[in-house]
């Protein structure tokens, strides 16, 4: 056993790291130049231009009686966005559950493929996707927009609940087996509460995203506000669409904070 | 009777955990099994209940071979042994109550079960068993709330819910300090006495398997190289089954601090 030289000891990685750090560098660095020379930066309006039309977007609204006499309006379309949101979340936070079962690998045994498959089969689409489908299926209307919400919540929640479930501690349900229960009672008494406080604590938290995704649903036509914020746009009636931003930023915000509040509670 | 005849147990990969192990535990005993971590006595204990299961030999309890046991008849048979783990193995979130109710899951009905519907009499028996374990008061508490002694008796608790014939006890007191050892084993020792119930415990404290056991069985390597009353017992046996001298680390200590 050879003497440890403490004083001229040295990181054996230490050559590794800087080429790994080089190598990385020079690579990021083609990226960016490739993505800057291709894309075609320049705005299409002279600056000049702009500043008073955000000005129709965020100033003006607030000062016109016009634009203040929508607001009721507004406000039901945004309840309607809500309203989907919740419908759509709690569809999906449930139907999740059979699916993250499927899916987490201490459970779904050999059949663990299937659910993994169905939920990146779902994460592969964007909910607009879906709205547009729903919406060629079902006809416009909030339906649709429920619909695609919860089949894009039960991709995501099904995910979280799988990792959850995965994360249980086995011996508790070997130890409720070996007083004789059953495999239903195992799941009601060991495994039920040990995921039930994650479990809708992500489900509040995708209610957030949620929220915030109905709000466009709408421009496919699945309901909420999305529709007259799209039309309005398309019109030019830009300090309607201010005022609409402003409605669902306002919600978005009270409702993240409800929820937030909620969740610390919960784990 | 539990009886064990020529029983071994290989695992998945090779390693083998029981090397033909013949036994014959009386019903009221109270056996303390002891040896090194690794001398295969979580494997025996749990080969009762069939946590794991043995893979060659015949576990004979009163007369039938349990590793021929159907799923239905294993769950009918694991009614009547309650299990004590060195972890407690409570769902922490849930209450005190709910854990020990736990131990007549096999008693109840699927349905009833489900929908928590007890009858009076089993919320009773928990009630009480908490009671016999001195903590009666903590019943509606979660059990996360408890400090580890106050656990392990929930777990006794619950074991004793089962009305169980047999308690296997899987290193109770490894996670307690010495003055909670002795009075988790002293708790054991009683119900053993009181309700005629046998106990196997796994310990590795030497004073703790001469104080509390009837009889003591030593492990070495998955074998039985020691089968005796605790009176015939002496530090001279434990260097024998350990295979090495006694250390400090072997005993836990009296319980004089209690």
């Amino acid at each position: 056993m050879s003497q440890l030289d403490i004083n001229n000891m040295k990181n054996p990685k230490r050559a590794k790291y800087w080429w790994t750090f080089t190598g990385v560098t020079i690579f990021m660095a083609v990226l960016y130049y490739v993505a800057f020379t291709e894309t075609r930066l320049q705005a299409q309006r002279s600056i000049w231009e702009s500043g008073p039309l955000l000005k129709r977007f965020f100033w003006d609204p607030f000062f016109m009686s016009e634009i203040h006499a929508k607001i009721p309006e507004y406000f039901g379309y945004m309840m309607e966005t809500v309203a989907i949101a919740y419908a759509g979340t709690l569809m999906g936070a449930i139907l999740a559950i059979p699916v993250g079962f499927l899916a987490a690998r201490n459970v779904g045994g050999h059949f663990t493929f299937v659910g993994k498959a169905i939920l990146n089969a779902v994460r592969a689409f964007p909910e607009i996707l879906f709205a547009i489908i729903f919406v060629a299926a079902v006809g416009m209307g909030p339906f649709a927009g429920v619909l695609a919400i919860s089949i894009n919540s039960i991709g995501m929640l099904g995910k979280l609940y799988s990792e959850v479930i995965e994360s249980i501690d086995m011996e508790i349900i070997s130890t409720l087996k070996a007083t004789g229960a059953s495999k239903l009672q195992v799941l009601v008494y060991g495994v039920i509460p040990q995921v039930i406080p994650e479990f809708s604590s992500y489900a509040l938290y995708r209610y957030e995203i949620d929220v915030r995704s109905s709000s466009v649903l709408g421009i496919v036509g699945a309901g909420g506000i999305g529709a007259p914020l799209i039309l309005a746009a398309n019109q030019r009636n830009f300090e309607e669409v201010g005022m609409m931003l402003f409605i669902i930023v306002l919600t978005v915000t009270v409702i993240d904070l409800i929820s937030t509040n909620i969740r610390k509670r919960l784990v | 009777m539990i009886e064990f005849r020529n029983v071994s147990l290989t695992y998945p990969n090779g390693h083998q955990g029981l090397k033909n192990i013949n036994l014959e535990i009386k019903e009221g005993e109270f056996v303390v099994i002891v040896g090194l971590s690794g001398a295969g006595k979580s494997t025996l204990i749990r080969s009762i209940n069939q946590m794991v299961k043995p893979t060659e030999g015949e576990l004979l309890i009163d007369g039938e071979n349990t590793l021929k046991f159907s799923d239905r008849k294993l769950r009918k048979f694991r009614r009547n042994i309650g299990m004590i783990f060195q972890n407690y193995n409570l769902v922490k979130r849930s209450s005190v109550l709910r854990n020990v109710l736990a131990g007549r899951l096999g008693h109840t009905g699927t349905l009833r079960s489900i929908l928590s519907l007890f009858s009076q009499a089993d919320v009773r028996l928990a009630l009480h068993s908490l009671e016999r374990v001195g903590i009666a008061e903590k019943a509606y508490i979660r059990a996360d709330q408890l400090s580890g002694g106050q656990q392990q008796r929930v777990s006794i608790a619950r074991a004793l819910t089962q009305q169980p014939k047999l308690i296997l006890a899987d290193e109770p007191v490894a996670s307690l300090d010495p003055p909670t050892s002795h009075a988790v084993m002293k708790d054991l020792q009683r119900i053993n006495k009181e309700d005629a119930i046998t106990m196997v415990v796994n310990l590795h404290a030497i004073d703790l398997s001469m104080q509390y056991a009837d009889r003591i069985i030593g492990l070495r390597n998955g074998e039985v190289v020691f089968d005796g009353p605790a009176s015939s017992v002496s530090e001279k046996t434990f260097e024998d089954i350990y295979g090495r001298p006694i250390k400090e680390d072997d005993l836990v200590g009296d319980a004089s601090n209690e």
